[in-house]
């Protein structure tokens, strides 16, 4: 059940099945570094993205690869919308760090650590 | 390649000898002809061009000529308002003027040799005030060999190779594999075209949003070619293909990231928001695409409802963003909005029928294969006479030999004319979005873009 406070319905279209299965408790902890909803729901889409497409550790289906795609270009809505363009380039470094750290087989960064770094600038 | 645009002069005596050589040396430069004519043609009967020289008491002399021959506060039949019919209110009593036109030019031609005015030394371009002072305006047509629309370009290869330079091999290699493979490049000129109709165009800048939307769109066909187990893209083998769908997942996910940032470093919060809600579009647009293979090979509204996410998206974010990068009036950038929505569709119905082409460079059938929504095949699939056979071909398992059969009834059927016709109409309503607004020069290759995606096969 997400909350009623911060989120549209647009910002949960597709993918409020995400909910209750990670998505809500990783807004939850992204709230408590920063105020505005928006931002800690960019952030969780981040996360969960990330972790659907199995970055450095798993080959996943074409389904869960789309719904990744799609938390990932919600979330650059959300900080577009938002206006913060130093978090948005701060997102971007954390999920091009990642991803090339997963395209050369070598150890992923922890994309919630790398995104609390890039809130508390 | 003709293209034209407007000189807008504001004049501030009666008289007046205005040099506009450097206005004029500015537009040739602005719209890269190289080679060729600039036609300039006075808009105005009381407004005369002239090519002399630059000197101001030859200019007296030329003044006091004109002063002679048709003297201010002569008696001018044409002052004669009693005698004229339907005179305006606001009409002048401005014989003398019209009287001194006949001595000038309405229009020059100017050759230019090497982007450069072919002017002698002491000659200079002049727009003659005869009624001023006035807000005035000269017609320019350009013709002849444009080389900027190829310096653009090869300012958005050079950006698209700076940005992959500084990568990481791991997702550099793939990533440039792709595109150095070719593509059309589309959206790249869509923004190039785009940020011609704002004030504040920089090249630079537009080159580097060009570049970061052709690796958006570059990043959506690792991505792609993942989902639909793709071997072969550009004639070459896949991300996916040659690599792994691990690696390919994350080239696609740092070139889309890549690009975001790019963009968002730019600084310009409308043009960060277009790209992003065209992402958005796009990765739904996928979505849908997938779940709606279920119900293959779907129906018209369903395609139009994919096309216009996967393919229309982009584009038309391309031209969008192009504009408001440059600062383009808002009224401008909608129509360039309903534009490239109106040639993304095109585009995309016309590489459905170049999928049944041999000379389309992908393996024959590829979308029946893929059971990828395509427009020829659902006017095919409705059709009474073929419609049958193909139901039941794609019922089952899809042999070669059924690929062929089902591209063959397909043809038959005369759906590809179908839709090519259909394609050529979102052009023409494409083209007709641009018409009767001020386009500074860009008229022609927003025009000839359009056609040339619907009349090509590959």
């Amino acid at each position: 059940m997400k909350p009623a406070v911060d989120i549209a319905e647009r910002d949960l279209e597709s993918l409020d099945a995400l909910w209750s299965g990670g998505l809500g408790e990783a807004w939850e902890a992204y709230r408590d570094h920063h105020a505005d909803g928006r931002v800690a729901l960019a952030a969780a889409l981040v996360e969960t993205g990330v972790q659907l497409q199995g970055l450095g550790a798993r080959t996943v289906p074409a389904g869960e690869l789309l719904i990744g795609d799609l938390c990932l270009a919600r979330a650059s809505r959300l900080l577009a919308d938002a206006g913060d363009t130093d978090l948005q380039v701060a997102f971007a470094r954390a999920v091009e760090r990642v991803a090339a750290q997963a395209a050369a087989k070598e150890p992923v960064s922890p994309i919630r650590e790398l995104l609390h770094s890039a809130l508390a600038r | 390649m003709i293209t034209g645009r407007r000189l807008e002069l504001a004049t501030t005596r009666d008289t007046e000898f205005l040099d506009v050589t450097g206005r004029l040396q500015a537009e040739v430069e602005a719209a890269g002809l190289c080679n060729g004519r600039l036609f300039v043609q006075s808009l105005h009967t009381t407004l005369g061009l002239l090519v002399n020289e630059n000197e101001p008491l030859l200019l007296g002399d030329f003044e006091a000529l004109l002063e002679k021959v048709a003297p201010n506060g002569g008696v001018y039949l044409h002052d004669d308002f009693a005698r004229r019919v339907e005179v305006p209110d606001d009409e002048p009593a401005n014989g003398h003027a019209h009287c001194r036109q006949f001595f000038l030019s309405p229009a020059l031609t100017l050759l230019v040799e090497d982007g450069r005015l072919l002017l002698g030394r002491w000659q200079s371009v002049f727009a003659v005030e005869l009624d001023g002072p006035r807000q005035r305006a000269l017609a320019l047509q350009l013709d002849g060999d444009f080389a900027a629309p190829r310096a653009r370009q090869e300012v958005v290869e050079l950006e698209l190779g700076r940005q992959l330079a500084v990568d990481p091999a791991a997702v550099q290699v793939p990533m440039r594999r792709l595109v150095e493979a070719g593509g059309k490049r589309v959206r790249p000129l869509l923004v190039t075209l785009g940020s011609r109709l704002g004030p504040t165009s920089d090249p630079l800048r537009t080159g580097t949003l060009a570049a970061a939307v052709e690796l958006i769109h570059a990043a959506t066909l690792v991505h792609d070619d993942y989902v639909d187990d793709s071997d072969t893209r550009r004639g070459k083998p896949t991300v996916a293909a040659l690599e792994g769908p691990e690696r390919a997942i994350a080239v696609g996910d740092y070139y889309f990231a890549k690009a975001t940032r790019v963009i968002a470093e730019l600084g310009d919060a409308a043009v960060t928001s277009t790209i992003a809600e065209a992402m958005e579009a796009i990765c739904r647009a996928q979505m849908d695409d997938v779940a709606l293979r279920g119900s293959y090979p779907g129906d018209h509204a369903s395609y139009l409802q994919v096309v216009r996410g996967k393919t229309a998206a982009l584009m038309a974010a391309a031209c969008v963003a192009g504009a408001q990068l440059a600062g383009a009036q808002p009224e401008l950038v909608d129509r360039l909005r309903r534009y490239g929505e109106l040639l993304g569709t095109a585009f995309q119905m016309a590489d459905d029928v170049v999928d049944y082409s041999e000379a389309s460079g992908k393996p024959a059938g590829q979308d029946i294969r893929q059971r990828t929504l395509s427009l020829p095949l659902i006017y095919a699939h409705e059709d009474h006479e073929v419609g049958p056979q193909i139901r039941e071909l794609l019922r089952g398992e899809l042999g070669d030999a059924d690929v062929r059969r089902v591209a063959e009834l397909v043809k038959a059927s005369g759906a590809l004319e179908r839709v090519g016709e259909e394609a050529r109409g979102l052009v023409r309503a494409a083209v007709r979005e641009l018409e009767g607004v001020e386009l500074n020069g860009a008229g022609a290759g927003f025009s000839e873009l359009a056609h040339a995606a619907v009349d090509r096969v590959s």
